[in-house]
Formats: structure tokens, C-alpha cells, sequence
């Protein structure tokens, strides 16, 4: 067998969907699963190669002689060729449809190597001998499963696309399956489309991930890195996304409602002789989800840095934060209680070995490391947000063994777990690759929608944009004088 | 001139201010900075200290300002800049002594005199001076106006470490005392607790001690163990090493960064966890090799507590800032001089336990300048809380310079008093040490043991971890290491 290439490769799917310009290659010997949320274009992915959707660019080259699909549209056709077969036959008599053996042995004309012994074998493994005779039309949609998936293996093809196809199967028909399929992969080439990464079969040897009729990632199953992120965004893509409740006893001071959260008025700041901001004004109001722009060097940071208390220039500019003027005995936890925040630069200064559960209940206490006892409330909450983060299972983990994009995630965990009045990104997405770029907009999104915080997003990119921010910001360097 | 303060004490109130120590439990904090709150914060001098207390005291909602010296604010000097570039306001000390309700001096100790004399006739009636060493107070024998105040507030951390727990959320381990001659509201002790929680030592744990407890450990810390032993340790291992045969660049390597790493394996674990960290011969090696030393050293250590204790260490060293630093400024010459710090690290990769493998002479030298200085010291009355502090708790702290850019760095960022100490012990030990490094070979500094078998004598090996962890240093040390886990929480 040859490797399969698909090359800058676009198709339809009836007039809605378009697979987008998919470049993949599968070797010989591999065994992949295409991975994905629903509606993302995975399934169509896997069709392509059996010659489905209509190719407008794009070439594939390579596929072998004889591939079979088992999946929900190849059934349905086949169910749909039954009913017309019922219409076409004009006869006074009910008409029984097919019979299934007689579906079960259609590839025995078509193809040689159509394994008669191995229909037997499988029609007795999964205990369907007294069905041979009945029509397939009359099946349960479980049963049609089975049937499609023995008609598959037996018509014995070099390929075989099994899209979703443990889906609707009970417990002991999906070990079944999996044994039978792990007792083939010498002899055929697997493509699978799975939902969920609990089912996939030990023989995968790659996983591809699609997003938007395009395929975003392929990623070999021995990266162990690669393979745990891309797990970790399809479980935050496929649950149901909410943003864990944060402990109510623990508020801060209510601030007036009409005020707003920041009012920074003629703000200067300058080193030396050199400005970083002159004159700047800027008021954001509760709700209001700002985004900030503005080329390196034009004050982002230091503008944040105003807002937080982190820069010392904050006592010399006037500063309205949370009901509090700058500069009049106020501390800046008073202050920090009220911000969510990560940058970068935190995550420079947050190197220490807690667990990754203590990271997220820091943000309680605003503090790089714990230095207090935790509540059995906060600790509830932080496992909430564990879970969310699909890192459930290692909550006792060291912070800082952790990879940069998954401290990043736990960063932005800890900013959030407190339900911060204001929620301060900056660059959350810097560094990060595309995995987790994608899981940290996802998340953001889920924030932003969720209601009581005020979100100040600063990005230089255009594609990170987030749904949800309606006000923006653009600072510019100022010219050396 | 000077007049030692220490020294007109009767013998009875010497031994009970040296004496005192106490680990303050954190619910002593509970007012916060009540004491300090409205009142006008002075810093004078804006260097490490000056300026990362003063950050932290604003961010904790403290009135904080500056005053400098008129010249240095005309020729916007570097402690100018630190303070206006920060926001806060600064004026010379006609401007802001008077309004000031506390004043912190924040200066070098060489400057004290001066300071302290310029400023007080400036003072408001009432109000408090703050040091954070009490060497102006207790070798030189200032005299404060009786209706002042006198307090020390010293975080028992650089500067920048001071500020960088502060916005952690944390603090550094900080000592707190009252000069009681000078206490005539009452309130010096609730202001130096309000201090501590403004730069949030209170968080990382407060020791009560006096100026005099301070003094005269602190004196002894930084001489022996903590500055003195470690550059002498440099220098005779690195030309042992150099000697027998081993690249220099590895040697310097081993030296520069060796310090850090086992003295790391000493902040966690103390004496005990860093002997662990060798093989059980090399343990039992390094064990002998630091009793050898201690006999050898001990006379040295008992001198330097006794120079300190009697003032003749302050007395000589004052001399020489009468001669313009003339001895300090040769001697930190001639460091800079010296083969180990001319060698630069080799680009040669040592992993964390071949630090210890290889250098276990290194261990052997930290150990028995631990348990001397500990030793000599509350053998001259201080209490071990003290003297844990200023021995073992430091060392690491001190070796983090090394590591950066040896010993010039070490005696840049330490005191010139520390300097002057540590360049006395160096040329007393040196020679001290000529014998014991002829029978010294790369076995245990360069190379390790070259013995695959790691097999030992069982009642020798409990011999040695039984002494190990009975010393006096481990005790303390496990009960105040407890107490900074218990603030730390660091799970």
C-alpha cells in the first residue's frame, strides 16, 4: 500500500459545509482517529477518502483499491435504498425487503477477497444467526450497526472508515469490536471517527483534529505532549462548558454600582526624560469588555500595571479604582481583591512547586504561592475548575513540572476562580501553541458570556479575537521628543 | 568619638540583652499597621533597603517620602532617581525630618553617625527613629534625644528579595527591637510591629531581640560562617583542585555554584538533610573532615566572638574608616586578584548531586562553620533562636551571591562592615589551614571517592547521623523551620 496524500484539498457537502483546504498524509501502518466537536467536519473528513463531497480544488492521490465506510450516512443510504427498492417493487403484497444475509453477502460477487469464513465467524461472535433471515429494513438501528460493521470487514478491504462506530453499541458488543478491529490492523488500514478519547482503540497510532470544516492538528499518538493537549481541548470542547461558582462568603466590599470600575483621569508616566503615557484618559464602566491594542512600547503593561497597583507611578496620577481614589491609605490587596490577572510576566515571577489545585486557590488570596490554609470551600471550587481544565485527575501535581500552555490554562483559572469584578488578560494567548490558543479563547468566551465580570483583553492578534468585546482601546508609541 | 554602649552595661543586663529572642506568634499582629496609619513615614537613603521597604510601606497603605542628602538631589544622583522614578516625593532632610513622625534610616551603617546627627536636631518632639542594624546604637554609642523613640526593623533579607516576597503576597523573616533606653511613650513596640507588617515580615515570622542581640550576632555571623568561610572555602579549594590536576574551569564551576546548591539541600533540611545528600561513605568523609576543621578553626571563631563582644572588632574597623577604608579597599583589591575569582565557570554541565559528590570538602567546611559559629555564639550568650538566624538561615542567602558572580559580588552586596569582617577571618584562616589542606586530595573536592563500594561500618554510620542530628543547630533549627512552614503553607 501506498501513503495516501490529499493536497490543498476542498470539497462541499451539500450547500452548507465545505471542507477547507485539508493537506494530510497517511502512511501505511497507521491507524488514525479524526477527532473533533460536532459539526467541525470530521466525519466529512473521513468521507472524502471513501469519494464523498463534491472537490472544487485539490488533489488526493494514493488511496488503495478497496475501501469500505461504515458510518450514519452510509447507513442511512443504504436503509434509503431499501425503502426505494419497497416502492419500486409495484405488488400487491407487503414486501419484506432484503434479507439480511443477503445484504451481509452482496461483496461476495464484487470483491475476491471476500472472506466467507470471516462473515461466519462474526455473525456468530456477535450472536446474530437468527436475524440472517429477516429484512434488514426491520432491524433496530443498533442492530443495523452490527450488521453494516461484519458486511465491512468481511467484503475484507485494504481500508476501513468506522465513523462513530461504537456509538449505540451496548458494553460487551463495543469490546467485541475492539477486539475484532485490534486482531485486523496487520491486515487493514483504520480510520476512525470518535467523539470521545475514552473509546479509542490502543492500536491508534495518530489522531487528526478538525475545527470549522478544516483540519487544525495531526498528532502522533506517541507525543505524549501533543496527544495530552489535544485531548484536554476536545474535552473542553465537547463538555458543557460553565464557569465554576466561586465562594460567596468570601466577597469583597460591594462597590457603587453607578460608579465606574476604573477612571483613570490625564494619566502621565514617564522614565527619566522618556514618556510612556501622556494625557490618557480612560473610564470603564461595569459590563463594558474592553480589548487593548497598540504596538510594543505604547504602555499596554504599564497601563494595566496602573490599574492593579503594580506600578509605583499609580500614587502619582489620578486613579479611581473600585470606589477608591488612589493614594489615600488604601493597600493594594484592598485593591487586587477586586482583579483577576495574567500575563506573561506572571507566569515568569509564578514559579513555585505547589500543586496545581493550591495554583488555582491562590487566586483567592491573590498571592504567587499559598501562604494561608485553604477552605473546604475553595478546595471544592478549585476542583471544579480542575475538572473544567480536564486536569481532574492531577490536582496534586507540581505547578511547575506542568507544560507552559497548561500552566497558562491554570493561570487563568486562578485569575477567574474568585469571579474577579474585573478580569484583566494580557496576551493570554502569547506562547501558547495553536492547541492551546484554542482552548484558552474558548474558555474566555465562556467568561465573558457569563455575566458578573468586566473583561480587559489585551491582544495583538486579530484571530484571537473574542466574541462578546464591544469596546476597544488603541494606544500608540509615543514619538521620542 | 565613639563611646561603646555594649561595654557600659553591667555584666547582668550584657548577658540578659543578649539574651533576648523570642519567635512572636502571628495573632501579636492582629492591629495591623494601625500604629502607623495617618502618620508620616521618612526614609532617609534610598538604595535596596530604603527603597523596597518604602514600596512595600506605601502599597500598604502607608504615608511614605524621601529625604536625601542636598547634593545628592541636585546632581540626581542614583538615590534620586530610585525615589522620584517610583512616585514618591523626596526633599532634603530640612524640608522632611521635621514633618516626620517616624524616621527610618535606611543608610549604610557607615554613615549612621553623620546621619543620625544631622537629622535629630531636625526632629519632631516625639518622634521615632528607626534603624534596621543596631550598630550606630550599640558599638558606636549614640546618644538620642530622650524624647525620641528608637526602634529596629531588619527583614533578615536583601532588598530586592524584601520587596519580591512583599508582592507575592508573603514576606521576608524579620527582626524587631525596641532600644528601651529610648522608649519613653511606650509605643516603640507596637510601631515596630506595625513596620514589620507593612513590609510584611509578619507573614514569614518576627523575632523580638534586642539591639545588642542583634549586634553581636549578626557581627558574628557574617564574619565566620557566613562571608569568611566562604570565601576562604573558595579560595584554598579551588587551588587544591587546580593543584591536583583538575580543569580550572571545572573547578570554578564546582566552587561558584557548589556553594548554592549544598547550602539549598541546608536551608530545607539543615546540617542533616545536607549531609543526606551524600553517599554513606561520603557522608562518614565529610563528617570526619568537619570535626578535624572544628578543632582546627574553633580558636579563630572564639576570637572573633570575643573581638566582637569587647568591641575590639568595632574599634579597629572604625580606625580604619578614619584612614579611609585603606585596609578595605587593599584587601578587597587583592580578592579580586585571587585565582578563583579570576577563572571564569567552565562551560561544563555538573549536575545538583555532583555538587555534593564532588564536594565534600565543601559540605564538611559549611558544616563546621555552622556549628561553630552556633556554638561560639550561645556560648557567649546569645540565644539559638539568634544564633540559628544568623548562621545557618543565612548561608544559603549569602552563597545565592557567590553563585552570580563570586565573591566580587558577595562583598559588593553585603555591608562594608561584613566585608571588613569576612577579609579578617579570611587572612587568619588561610594559614590556619595550611596543614589540613596538604593531606587533602581530589577525592574530596573535584572528583569524589573513587571507591565504587559504597558499603560502611553500621555502628559508624549511626554514630555519625546521631551526632549529626543531635547538634544543638538541628534542634533549633527543625522548631523555627517548622514555624515559617507553618506561616508558609506552601503545600
Amino acid at each position: 500500500m501506498n501513503s495516501i496524500k490529499i493536497e490543498n484539498y476542498t470539497a462541499e457537502f451539500g450547500e452548507s459545509f465545505i471542507l477547507k483546504n485539508i493537506n494530510w498524509t497517511l502512511e501505511p501502518e497507521q491507524h488514525w482517529v479524526i477527532t473533533g466537536t460536532n459539526g467541525s467536519g470530521k466525519s466529512a473528513l473521513s468521507a472524502i477518502l471513501a469519494g464523498a463531497g463534491e472537490k472544487i480544488e485539490g488533489t488526493i492521490t494514493g488511496l488503495p483499491g478497496h475501501i469500505e465506510i461504515v458510518s450514519f450516512e452510509a447507513q442511512a443510504e443504504l436503509i434509503e435504498r431499501e425503502l426505494k427498492k419497497d416502492d419500486a417493487d409495484i405488488m400487491d403484497v407487503i414486501s419484506e425487503g432484503t434479507p439480511v444475509r443477503e445484504i451481509l453477502e452482496e461483496g461476495k460477487a464484487i470483491y475476491p477477497e471476500f472472506d466467507s469464513k470471516l462473515l461466519n465467524e462474526l455473525v456468530a461472535m456477535f450472536k446474530l444467526e437468527h436475524m440472517l433471515d429477516r429484512s434488514f429494513r426491520k432491524l433496530s438501528t443498533g442492530e443495523t450497526r452490527k450488521i453494516m460493521l461484519i458486511r465491512a470487514l468481511a467484503n475484507n478491504p485494504d481500508m476501513i472508515i468506522l465513523d462513530e462506530p461504537f456509538d449505540g453499541l451496548d458494553a460487551d458488543s463495543m469490546q467485541l469490536l475492539h477486539n475484532l478491529l485490534a486482531s485486523k490492523v496487520d491486515a487493514i488500514s483504520m480510520v476512525l471517527v470518535l467523539n470521545r478519547f475514552d473509546e479509542m482503540p490502543e492500536f491508534i497510532t495518530h489522531v487528526a483534529y478538525t475545527d470549522k470544516g478544516e483540519l487544525h492538528h495531526t498528532v502522533d499518538i506517541n507525543d505524549k505532549q501533543a496527544y495530552d493537549d489535544l485531548y484536554q481541548l476536545l474535552h473542553l470542547k465537547t463538555t458543557d462548558l460553565s464557569v465554576p461558582p466561586t465562594d460567596e462568603s468570601d466577597r469583597p466590599p460591594a462597590i457603587n454600582p453607578e460608579d465606574p470600575l476604573v477612571r483613570l483621569t490625564d494619566i502621565n508616566v514617564a522614565y527619566g526624560d522618556s514618556k510612556v503615557i501622556q494625557g490618557l484618559n480612560w473610564s470603564i464602566k461595569p459590563g463594558q469588555h474592553w480589548q487593548l491594542s497598540g504596538p510594543n512600547g505604547s504602555g499596554k503593561t504599564c497601563l494595566l500595571n496602573l490599574i492593579t497597583g503594580d506600578h509605583p507611578q499609580c500614587y502619582t496620577n489620578n486613579i479611581f479604582v473600585f470606589g477608591m481614589q488612589r493614594g489615600n491609605g488604601e493597600t493594594i490587596w484592598q485593591i487586587k481583591q477586586y482583579i483577576g490577572y495574567v500575563s506573561t510576566a506572571l507566569q515568569w515571577e509564578y514559579r513555585v512547586s505547589i500543586s496545581l489545585r493550591n495554583v488555582i486557590i491562590s487566586g483567592f488570596h491573590d498571592s504567587i504561592g499559598m501562604y494561608t490554609k485553604s477552605t473546604d470551600k475553595q478546595k471544592e471550587v478549585a476542583d471544579q475548575w480542575l475538572d473544567l481544565l480536564g486536569m481532574k485527575d492531577r490536582a496534586n501535581e507540581p505547578y511547575n513540572q506542568l507544560s507552559f500552555g497548561d500552566q497558562r490554562l491554570l493561570l487563568i483559572a486562578r485569575a477567574m476562580v474568585k469571579h474577579p469584578t474585573l478580569l484583566i488578560l494580557d496576551e493570554p494567548c502569547l506562547g501558547l501553541d495553536d492547541i492551546n490558543r484554542q482552548l484558552v479563547l474558548a474558555l474566555i468566551e465562556k467568561i465573558c458570556a457569563s455575566g458578573d465580570t468586566t473583561v480587559l483583553y489585551v491582544n495583538h492578534h486579530a484571530e484571537d479575537q473574542i466574541s462578546g468585546i464591544k469596546e476597544y482601546k488603541q494606544l500608540e508609541k509615543l514619538s521620542a521628543e | 568619638m565613639s563611646n561603646n554602649y555594649f561595654n557600659t552595661l553591667p555584666l547582668r543586663e550584657q548577658l540578659e540583652q543578649l539574651a533576648k529572642c523570642r519567635f512572636m506568634s502571628m495573632d501579636e499582629f492582629s492591629d495591623g499597621v494601625e500604629a502607623l496609619k495617618g502618620k508620616k513615614l521618612v526614609v532617609i537613603g534610598c538604595g535596596a533597603q530604603g527603597l523596597n521597604q518604602g514600596l512595600n510601606l506605601r502599597d500598604s497603605g502607608l504615608d511614605v517620602s524621601y529625604t536625601l542628602r542636598a547634593e545628592a538631589i541636585a546632581e540626581k544622583r542614583q538615590s534620586w532617581k530610585n525615589a522620584t522614578e517610583n512616585g514618591f516625593v523626596v526633599g532634603t532632610y530640612e524640608e522632611l525630618i521635621p514633618t516626620a513622625d517616624v524616621v527610618l534610616n535606611l543608610t549604610p551603617d557607615k554613615q549612621h553617625t553623620p546621619v543620625v546627627e544631622a537629622v535629630m536636631p531636625l526632629m519632631k518632639e516625639g518622634a521615632c527613629l528607626s534603624y534596621s542594624h543596631g550598630f550606630n546604637i550599640v558599638e558606636e554609642g549614640m546618644q538620642i534625644r530622650d524624647d525620641l523613640t528608637v526602634i529596629m526593623v531588619a527583614p533578615k533579607c536583601p532588598g530586592s528579595e524584601v520587596r519580591a516576597e512583599y508582592v507575592r503576597g508573603f514576606g521576608v523573616p524579620t527582626l524587631i527591637a525596641v532600644h528601651e533606653d529610648n522608649d519613653p511613650k511606650g509605643e516603640g513596640l507596637a510601631l515596630a510591629k506595625a513596620y514589620a507588617v507593612g513590609t510584611g515580615g509578619h507573614k514569614a515570622g518576627v523575632l523580638m531581640s534586642s539591639f545588642i542581640a542583634e549586634v553581636k550576632s549578626d557581627l558574628m555571623g557574617e564574619q565566620t560562617i557566613l562571608c569568611g568561610m566562604l570565601q576562604t572555602g573558595s579560595l584554598l579549594c579551588f587551588d587544591k583542585m587546580v593543584e591536583e590536576g583538575i580543569d580550572a574551569g571545572y573547578a570554578s564551576k564546582l566552587i561558584q555554584f557548589g556553594w548554592e546548591t549544598i547550602t539549598e539541600a541546608l536551608k530545607y533540611g539543615g546540617v542533616t538533610n545536607m549531609l543526606d545528600r551524600l553517599s554513606n561513605p561520603a557522608k562518614i568523609k565529610a563528617f570526619d573532615l568537619s570535626e578535624e576543621l572544628k578543632v582546627i578553626m574553633r580558636p579563630l571563631y572564639n576570637k572573633h566572638q570575643d573581638d566582637i563582644i569587647d568591641g575590639t572588632f568595632s574599634r579597629v574597623m572604625m580606625e580604619d574608616w578614619a584612614n579611609d577604608d585603606k585596609n578595605l579597599l587593599g584587601w578587597r583589591a587583592e580578592t579580586a586578584e585571587t585565582p578563583f575569582e579570576k577563572t571564569p565557570a567552565g562551560d561544563v554541565e555538573i549536575s545538583e548531586q555532583e555538587f555534593f559528590d564532588n564536594g565534600i570538602l565543601m559540605v564538611a567546611m559549611v558544616k563546621a562553620g555552622v556549628e561553630l559559629a552556633f556554638e561560639t555564639m550561645t556560648a557567649a550568650g546569645i540565644i539559638a533562636e539568634s544564633a540559628y538566624y544568623e548562621s545557618l538561615h543565612e548561608t544559603p542567602l549569602i552563597a545565592n551571591t557567590i553563585a552570580r558572580k563570586k565573591l566580587y559580588e558577595m562583598n559588593a552586596t553585603i555591608s562594608d562592615t561584613a566585608e571588613y569582617g569576612c577579609y579578617l577571618y579570611n587572612h587568619a584562616c588561610l594559614p590556619l589551614l595550611t596543614d589540613f589542606m596538604k593531606e587533602i586530595k581530589t577525592d574530596v573536592i573535584g572528583k569524589g571517592l573513587e571507591s565504587a563500594d559504597t558499603g560502611v561500618d553500621n555502628a559508624r554510620l549511626i554514630e555519625v547521623n546521631a551526632a549529626l542530628r543531635s547538634h544543638p543547630v538541628e534542634a533549633i533549627g527543625s522548631v523555627l523551620r517548622g514555624h515559617m512552614a507553618d506561616m508558609k503553607k506552601i503545600v
